[in-house]
Protein backbone atom coordinates (compact mmCIF):
# COMPACT_ATOMS: atom_id res chain seq x y z
CA UNK A 1 0.00 0.00 0.00
CA UNK A 2 1.16 3.03 -1.21
CA UNK A 3 0.10 4.86 2.30
CA UNK A 4 2.43 2.47 4.14
CA UNK A 5 5.81 2.95 1.92
CA UNK A 6 8.04 4.90 4.31
CA UNK A 7 10.85 6.12 2.14
CA UNK A 8 14.06 5.82 3.79
CA UNK A 9 15.64 8.48 5.23
CA UNK A 10 18.60 10.68 3.07
CA UNK A 11 20.56 13.68 3.58
CA UNK A 12 18.39 16.68 1.92
CA UNK A 13 21.18 19.15 2.11
CA UNK A 14 24.26 19.84 -0.32
CA UNK A 15 27.36 20.14 1.67
CA UNK A 16 30.20 21.59 0.90
CA UNK A 17 32.86 18.81 0.63
CA UNK A 18 30.26 17.55 -1.64
CA UNK A 19 30.12 20.86 -3.72
CA UNK A 20 34.23 20.79 -3.51
CA UNK A 21 34.68 17.01 -4.96
CA UNK A 22 32.45 18.16 -7.98
CA UNK A 23 34.13 21.49 -8.64
CA UNK A 24 37.53 19.41 -8.63
CA UNK A 25 36.32 17.21 -11.56
CA UNK A 26 34.76 18.96 -13.70
CA UNK A 27 37.72 21.71 -13.60
CA UNK A 28 40.04 19.15 -14.15
CA UNK A 29 38.21 17.84 -16.64
CA UNK A 30 37.81 21.03 -18.19
CA UNK A 31 41.43 21.63 -17.65
CA UNK A 32 41.77 18.33 -19.95
CA UNK A 33 43.72 16.32 -16.72
CA UNK A 34 41.27 13.78 -17.75
CA UNK A 35 38.37 13.40 -20.06
CA UNK A 36 34.50 12.68 -18.42
CA UNK A 37 34.27 9.77 -20.27
CA UNK A 38 37.73 7.95 -18.91
CA UNK A 39 35.96 9.46 -15.34
CA UNK A 40 32.91 7.71 -15.68
CA UNK A 41 34.18 4.22 -17.09
CA UNK A 42 36.59 4.52 -13.84
CA UNK A 43 33.19 5.48 -11.50
CA UNK A 44 31.38 2.27 -13.01
CA UNK A 45 33.86 -0.26 -12.60
CA UNK A 46 34.53 0.85 -8.82
CA UNK A 47 30.63 0.67 -8.26
CA UNK A 48 31.24 -3.18 -9.17
CA UNK A 49 34.09 -3.99 -6.36
CA UNK A 50 33.49 -5.73 -2.84
CA UNK A 51 34.92 -8.08 -0.46
CA UNK A 52 32.48 -10.81 -1.48
CA UNK A 53 35.25 -12.30 -4.36
CA UNK A 54 38.28 -12.58 -1.94
CA UNK A 55 35.84 -14.22 0.56
CA UNK A 56 34.44 -16.68 -2.03
CA UNK A 57 37.92 -17.62 -3.10
CA UNK A 58 38.88 -18.62 0.81
CA UNK A 59 35.26 -20.66 1.04
CA UNK A 60 36.10 -22.30 -2.50
CA UNK A 61 40.23 -22.94 -1.47
CA UNK A 62 39.09 -24.17 1.85
CA UNK A 63 36.69 -26.54 0.09
CA UNK A 64 38.94 -27.56 -2.97
CA UNK A 65 42.85 -28.80 -2.08
CA UNK A 66 43.40 -28.73 -5.77
CA UNK A 67 41.75 -25.04 -5.65
CA UNK A 68 43.86 -23.86 -2.98
CA UNK A 69 47.12 -24.77 -4.95
CA UNK A 70 45.94 -22.74 -8.21
CA UNK A 71 45.19 -19.60 -5.88
CA UNK A 72 48.33 -19.67 -3.73
CA UNK A 73 50.35 -20.56 -6.87
CA UNK A 74 48.24 -18.10 -9.35
CA UNK A 75 45.96 -15.54 -7.52
CA UNK A 76 45.22 -13.70 -11.09
CA UNK A 77 44.17 -17.06 -12.46
CA UNK A 78 42.10 -18.58 -9.37
CA UNK A 79 40.17 -15.16 -9.44
CA UNK A 80 39.02 -15.95 -12.47
CA UNK A 81 36.72 -18.58 -10.52
CA UNK A 82 35.09 -15.83 -8.37
CA UNK A 83 34.50 -13.56 -11.93
CA UNK A 84 37.46 -11.40 -11.19
CA UNK A 85 39.21 -10.76 -14.20
CA UNK A 86 42.01 -8.62 -13.15
CA UNK A 87 43.13 -7.72 -17.14
CA UNK A 88 40.42 -8.13 -18.89
CA UNK A 89 37.55 -6.48 -16.88
CA UNK A 90 39.38 -3.70 -16.11
CA UNK A 91 38.79 -0.33 -17.59
CA UNK A 92 41.77 -0.45 -19.48
CA UNK A 93 41.76 -4.05 -20.88
CA UNK A 94 45.18 -3.97 -19.94
CA UNK A 95 45.53 -4.44 -15.90
CA UNK A 96 44.96 -1.07 -14.30
CA UNK A 97 46.38 2.35 -14.56
CA UNK A 98 49.20 1.61 -11.84
CA UNK A 99 49.57 -1.76 -13.71
CA UNK A 100 49.57 -4.12 -10.81
CA UNK A 101 48.40 -7.47 -12.24
CA UNK A 102 49.76 -9.64 -9.78
CA UNK A 103 47.58 -11.25 -7.05
CA UNK A 104 49.20 -12.96 -4.26
CA UNK A 105 47.68 -15.44 -1.89
CA UNK A 106 49.29 -15.37 1.37
CA UNK A 107 48.06 -19.13 2.80
CA UNK A 108 48.40 -19.06 6.58
CA UNK A 109 48.79 -21.91 8.91
CA UNK A 110 48.66 -22.62 12.37
CA UNK A 111 52.00 -21.65 13.15
CA UNK A 112 52.43 -18.81 10.51
CA UNK A 113 50.21 -15.87 10.16
CA UNK A 114 50.24 -13.16 7.12
CA UNK A 115 48.89 -9.34 7.32
CA UNK A 116 49.35 -7.34 4.67
CA UNK A 117 50.12 -3.91 4.35
CA UNK A 118 50.98 -0.79 1.82
CA UNK A 119 54.02 1.43 3.46
CA UNK A 120 54.47 3.28 0.74
CA UNK A 121 51.05 4.55 0.06
CA UNK A 122 47.58 2.30 0.62
CA UNK A 123 47.89 -0.25 -2.14
CA UNK A 124 45.06 -2.37 -1.90
CA UNK A 125 43.95 -5.22 -4.03
CA UNK A 126 41.30 -3.16 -5.32
CA UNK A 127 39.51 -5.84 -8.12
CA UNK A 128 38.94 -8.49 -5.45
CA UNK A 129 38.65 -7.09 -2.12
CA UNK A 130 36.57 -3.29 -3.03
CA UNK A 131 37.79 -0.21 -1.49
CA UNK A 132 40.53 -0.05 1.29
CA UNK A 133 39.20 1.10 4.84
CA UNK A 134 40.08 4.03 6.60
CA UNK A 135 42.87 2.55 9.17
CA UNK A 136 44.66 0.67 6.76
CA UNK A 137 45.23 4.48 4.61
CA UNK A 138 46.69 6.04 8.17
CA UNK A 139 50.57 6.24 8.48
CA UNK A 140 50.19 5.31 12.02
CA UNK A 141 48.96 1.50 11.41
CA UNK A 142 51.57 1.26 8.53
CA UNK A 143 54.74 2.36 10.04
CA UNK A 144 53.84 0.01 13.20
CA UNK A 145 52.32 -3.08 11.37
CA UNK A 146 56.12 -3.38 10.18
CA UNK A 147 58.42 -2.63 13.59
CA UNK A 148 55.84 -4.18 15.91
CA UNK A 149 53.11 -6.32 14.30
CA UNK A 150 52.39 -8.61 17.32
CA UNK A 151 51.53 -5.36 19.18
CA UNK A 152 49.69 -3.78 16.28
CA UNK A 153 47.68 -7.10 16.02
CA UNK A 154 46.47 -7.43 19.74
CA UNK A 155 44.87 -3.83 19.26
CA UNK A 156 42.92 -5.53 16.76
CA UNK A 157 41.63 -7.75 19.33
CA UNK A 158 44.05 -10.62 17.64
CA UNK A 159 46.40 -12.08 20.36
CA UNK A 160 48.49 -14.55 19.01
CA UNK A 161 50.82 -17.17 20.70
CA UNK A 162 54.53 -16.72 20.96
CA UNK A 163 55.32 -19.36 18.81
CA UNK A 164 53.02 -18.38 15.56
CA UNK A 165 55.29 -16.60 13.35
CA UNK A 166 53.71 -13.41 11.75
CA UNK A 167 54.86 -12.35 7.98
CA UNK A 168 54.23 -8.97 7.55
CA UNK A 169 53.57 -9.13 3.51
CA UNK A 170 54.73 -5.29 1.79
CA UNK A 171 52.00 -4.35 -1.29
CA UNK A 172 53.50 -2.65 -3.90
CA UNK A 173 52.77 -1.18 -7.80
CA UNK A 174 52.86 -4.71 -9.18
CA UNK A 175 51.77 -6.90 -6.34
CA UNK A 176 48.05 -6.92 -4.12
CA UNK A 177 48.30 -9.64 -1.49
CA UNK A 178 45.46 -11.06 0.39
CA UNK A 179 45.10 -13.72 2.77
CA UNK A 180 44.10 -17.27 3.21
CA UNK A 181 43.19 -18.23 6.77
CA UNK A 182 43.35 -21.26 8.56
CA UNK A 183 39.54 -22.81 8.69
CA UNK A 184 38.22 -22.26 11.69
CA UNK A 185 36.79 -25.20 13.87
CA UNK A 186 33.19 -25.60 13.77
CA UNK A 187 32.38 -25.03 10.51
CA UNK A 188 32.55 -28.59 9.39
CA UNK A 189 29.98 -29.86 6.55
CA UNK A 190 29.25 -25.75 5.74
CA UNK A 191 28.85 -24.97 2.07
CA UNK A 192 30.66 -22.77 0.27
CA UNK A 193 28.03 -19.56 1.01
CA UNK A 194 27.74 -20.02 4.53
CA UNK A 195 31.94 -20.21 4.51
CA UNK A 196 32.21 -17.42 2.80
CA UNK A 197 30.22 -15.36 5.24
CA UNK A 198 32.39 -15.60 7.67
CA UNK A 199 35.20 -14.48 5.72
CA UNK A 200 35.57 -10.91 6.14
CA UNK A 201 37.43 -7.91 4.80
CA UNK A 202 39.92 -7.86 7.98
CA UNK A 203 40.17 -11.37 7.64
CA UNK A 204 41.46 -11.25 4.15
CA UNK A 205 43.66 -8.57 5.52
CA UNK A 206 44.82 -11.05 8.04
CA UNK A 207 44.22 -8.53 10.97
CA UNK A 208 41.61 -10.76 11.94
CA UNK A 209 40.42 -14.70 11.99
CA UNK A 210 37.25 -16.10 10.62
CA UNK A 211 35.04 -17.40 13.38
CA UNK A 212 31.50 -18.79 12.93
CA UNK A 213 28.90 -16.26 14.07
CA UNK A 214 31.11 -13.06 12.98
CA UNK A 215 30.15 -11.90 9.68
CA UNK A 216 31.16 -8.47 10.02
CA UNK A 217 34.17 -6.87 10.63
CA UNK A 218 34.76 -4.96 14.12
CA UNK A 219 34.82 -1.14 14.79
CA UNK A 220 38.17 -0.11 14.62
CA UNK A 221 39.78 2.80 15.79
CA UNK A 222 41.84 5.39 13.95
CA UNK A 223 45.11 6.79 15.52
CA UNK A 224 47.25 9.91 14.88
CA UNK A 225 50.71 9.03 13.76
CA UNK A 226 53.27 10.17 16.46
CA UNK A 227 55.87 11.59 14.06
CA UNK A 228 53.53 12.66 11.52
CA UNK A 229 55.71 12.50 8.18
CA UNK A 230 59.33 13.10 8.87
CA UNK A 231 60.79 10.10 10.46
CA UNK B 1 59.64 -11.74 9.43
CA UNK B 2 58.47 -8.67 7.08
CA UNK B 3 58.94 -8.35 3.15
CA UNK B 4 59.25 -4.49 2.79
CA UNK B 5 58.97 -3.07 -0.41
CA UNK B 6 62.80 -2.37 -0.68
CA UNK B 7 62.28 1.21 -2.39
CA UNK B 8 60.59 2.27 1.08
CA UNK B 9 63.57 3.62 2.15
CA UNK B 10 64.42 5.77 -0.67
CA UNK B 11 61.09 7.22 -1.48
CA UNK B 12 61.03 7.77 2.20
CA UNK B 13 64.05 10.27 1.93
CA UNK B 14 62.56 11.60 -1.60
CA UNK B 15 59.64 12.28 -0.52
CA UNK B 16 60.18 13.61 2.64
CA UNK B 17 62.90 15.56 1.33
CA UNK B 18 60.77 17.37 -1.37
CA UNK B 19 59.29 21.13 -1.21
CA UNK B 20 55.65 20.79 -1.48
CA UNK B 21 54.39 24.40 -0.15
CA UNK B 22 52.47 23.15 2.96
CA UNK B 23 51.01 27.34 3.18
CA UNK B 24 47.49 26.83 3.61
CA UNK B 25 44.81 27.48 0.76
CA UNK B 26 42.64 30.10 2.08
CA UNK B 27 39.21 28.94 -0.28
CA UNK B 28 39.89 25.13 1.50
CA UNK B 29 40.51 26.53 5.19
CA UNK B 30 36.93 28.16 4.55
CA UNK B 31 35.60 24.64 3.36
CA UNK B 32 37.24 23.24 6.51
CA UNK B 33 35.60 26.02 8.87
CA UNK B 34 32.35 25.94 7.55
CA UNK B 35 31.72 22.72 5.54
CA UNK B 36 29.51 20.33 7.49
CA UNK B 37 31.43 16.58 7.45
CA UNK B 38 29.32 13.37 6.42
CA UNK B 39 29.08 11.78 10.02
CA UNK B 40 26.85 14.89 10.85
CA UNK B 41 25.05 15.37 7.83
CA UNK B 42 24.02 11.44 8.59
CA UNK B 43 23.08 11.94 12.61
CA UNK B 44 20.86 14.99 11.47
CA UNK B 45 19.17 12.95 8.65
CA UNK B 46 19.37 10.00 10.39
CA UNK B 47 21.04 8.33 7.37
CA UNK B 48 23.52 5.20 8.11
CA UNK B 49 25.51 4.88 5.16
CA UNK B 50 29.19 4.81 6.31
CA UNK B 51 30.36 7.02 3.08
CA UNK B 52 29.20 10.39 1.60
CA UNK B 53 27.92 9.71 -1.92
CA UNK B 54 30.79 11.07 -3.97
CA UNK B 55 33.21 9.07 -2.58
CA UNK B 56 33.97 6.61 -5.45
CA UNK B 57 33.96 9.58 -7.83
CA UNK B 58 36.51 11.05 -5.36
CA UNK B 59 38.42 7.55 -5.77
CA UNK B 60 37.79 7.53 -9.73
CA UNK B 61 39.07 11.24 -9.82
CA UNK B 62 42.43 10.24 -7.70
CA UNK B 63 42.91 6.72 -10.34
CA UNK B 64 42.32 9.14 -13.42
CA UNK B 65 44.46 11.78 -12.60
CA UNK B 66 47.31 8.80 -11.74
CA UNK B 67 46.81 8.15 -15.50
CA UNK B 68 44.06 10.04 -17.41
CA UNK B 69 45.46 9.45 -20.55
CA UNK B 70 45.82 5.79 -20.34
CA UNK B 71 42.75 4.70 -22.94
CA UNK B 72 44.53 7.12 -25.44
CA UNK B 73 47.92 7.71 -24.36
CA UNK B 74 50.89 6.84 -23.04
CA UNK B 75 50.68 3.58 -20.51
CA UNK B 76 51.71 0.93 -23.28
CA UNK B 77 54.76 2.84 -24.32
CA UNK B 78 57.87 2.69 -22.98
CA UNK B 79 58.65 6.31 -20.84
CA UNK B 80 60.81 7.85 -23.37
CA UNK B 81 57.94 7.49 -25.90
CA UNK B 82 55.30 8.77 -23.88
CA UNK B 83 54.06 12.34 -25.14
CA UNK B 84 55.53 14.82 -22.64
CA UNK B 85 52.45 17.17 -22.83
CA UNK B 86 50.19 14.34 -21.08
CA UNK B 87 52.64 13.09 -19.08
CA UNK B 88 53.27 17.00 -17.39
CA UNK B 89 49.40 16.63 -16.27
CA UNK B 90 49.80 13.19 -14.72
CA UNK B 91 49.60 13.16 -10.65
CA UNK B 92 51.09 10.14 -10.01
CA UNK B 93 49.49 7.75 -7.41
CA UNK B 94 52.64 7.63 -4.40
CA UNK B 95 53.31 11.40 -4.56
CA UNK B 96 49.87 12.16 -4.34
CA UNK B 97 48.91 9.51 -1.17
CA UNK B 98 52.54 11.23 0.23
CA UNK B 99 51.44 14.53 0.04
CA UNK B 100 47.63 13.24 1.44
CA UNK B 101 50.13 12.27 4.71
CA UNK B 102 51.76 15.42 4.91
CA UNK B 103 48.68 17.88 4.28
CA UNK B 104 46.38 16.13 6.30
CA UNK B 105 48.56 15.91 9.10
CA UNK B 106 49.80 19.71 8.93
CA UNK B 107 46.23 21.25 7.34
CA UNK B 108 43.20 18.51 7.49
CA UNK B 109 44.25 16.64 10.74
CA UNK B 110 40.25 17.52 12.45
CA UNK B 111 38.92 16.84 9.04
CA UNK B 112 37.36 13.04 9.21
CA UNK B 113 38.21 10.76 6.11
CA UNK B 114 37.16 10.74 3.41
CA UNK B 115 36.87 14.76 3.56
CA UNK B 116 40.24 14.72 4.42
CA UNK B 117 41.25 13.33 1.13
CA UNK B 118 39.79 15.50 -0.72
CA UNK B 119 40.96 18.53 1.05
CA UNK B 120 44.53 17.30 0.13
CA UNK B 121 43.61 16.34 -3.39
CA UNK B 122 42.87 19.76 -3.73
CA UNK B 123 45.41 21.50 -2.15
CA UNK B 124 47.66 19.06 -3.98
CA UNK B 125 45.67 20.04 -7.17
CA UNK B 126 46.84 23.98 -6.34
CA UNK B 127 50.03 23.86 -5.33
CA UNK B 128 51.20 21.82 -8.08
CA UNK B 129 49.85 24.56 -10.27
CA UNK B 130 46.92 21.93 -12.00
CA UNK B 131 44.51 24.35 -10.96
CA UNK B 132 44.03 27.91 -9.58
CA UNK B 133 42.67 28.73 -6.29
CA UNK B 134 40.73 31.57 -8.12
CA UNK B 135 39.68 29.07 -10.59
CA UNK B 136 38.24 26.30 -8.04
CA UNK B 137 36.26 29.18 -6.32
CA UNK B 138 34.62 29.67 -9.05
CA UNK B 139 34.00 26.52 -10.05
CA UNK B 140 32.36 26.06 -6.52
CA UNK B 141 29.96 29.21 -7.01
CA UNK B 142 28.92 27.91 -10.29
CA UNK B 143 28.27 24.36 -8.81
CA UNK B 144 26.64 25.86 -5.59
CA UNK B 145 24.12 27.58 -7.54
CA UNK B 146 23.44 24.40 -9.38
CA UNK B 147 23.19 22.05 -6.98
CA UNK B 148 20.85 24.53 -4.69
CA UNK B 149 19.16 25.78 -7.92
CA UNK B 150 15.99 23.96 -7.29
Amino acid sequence: MAEKHKPAPMVDEVSEFEVLEIAVRELAIEKGLFSAEDHRRWTEYMHTLGPLPAARLVAKAWLDPEFKKLAVKDGVKASLDVDIDWIGSMPTNFGTPSDYCNLRVMEDTPKLKHVVVCTLCSCYPRPILGQSPEWYRTPNYRRRIVRWPRQVLSEFGLQLPEDVEIRVVDSNQKSRFIVLPVRPEGTEGWTEDQLAEIVTRDCLIGVAVPKPGQTSNDPRPVHPAKNPYKH
Amino acid sequence: MTDINPKYIELDQEMSDRSLDQSPVSLLEKVKKEGRVWGDLCEQYGVDNPDPPWRITLEATCDVLADGYWSTFNICKPKDERNPEEESKKLDAVERRWEEDQLVSQHYADVPFPESQLMALAHTLIRRGLMSEEELARKMEEVDRRLNSA
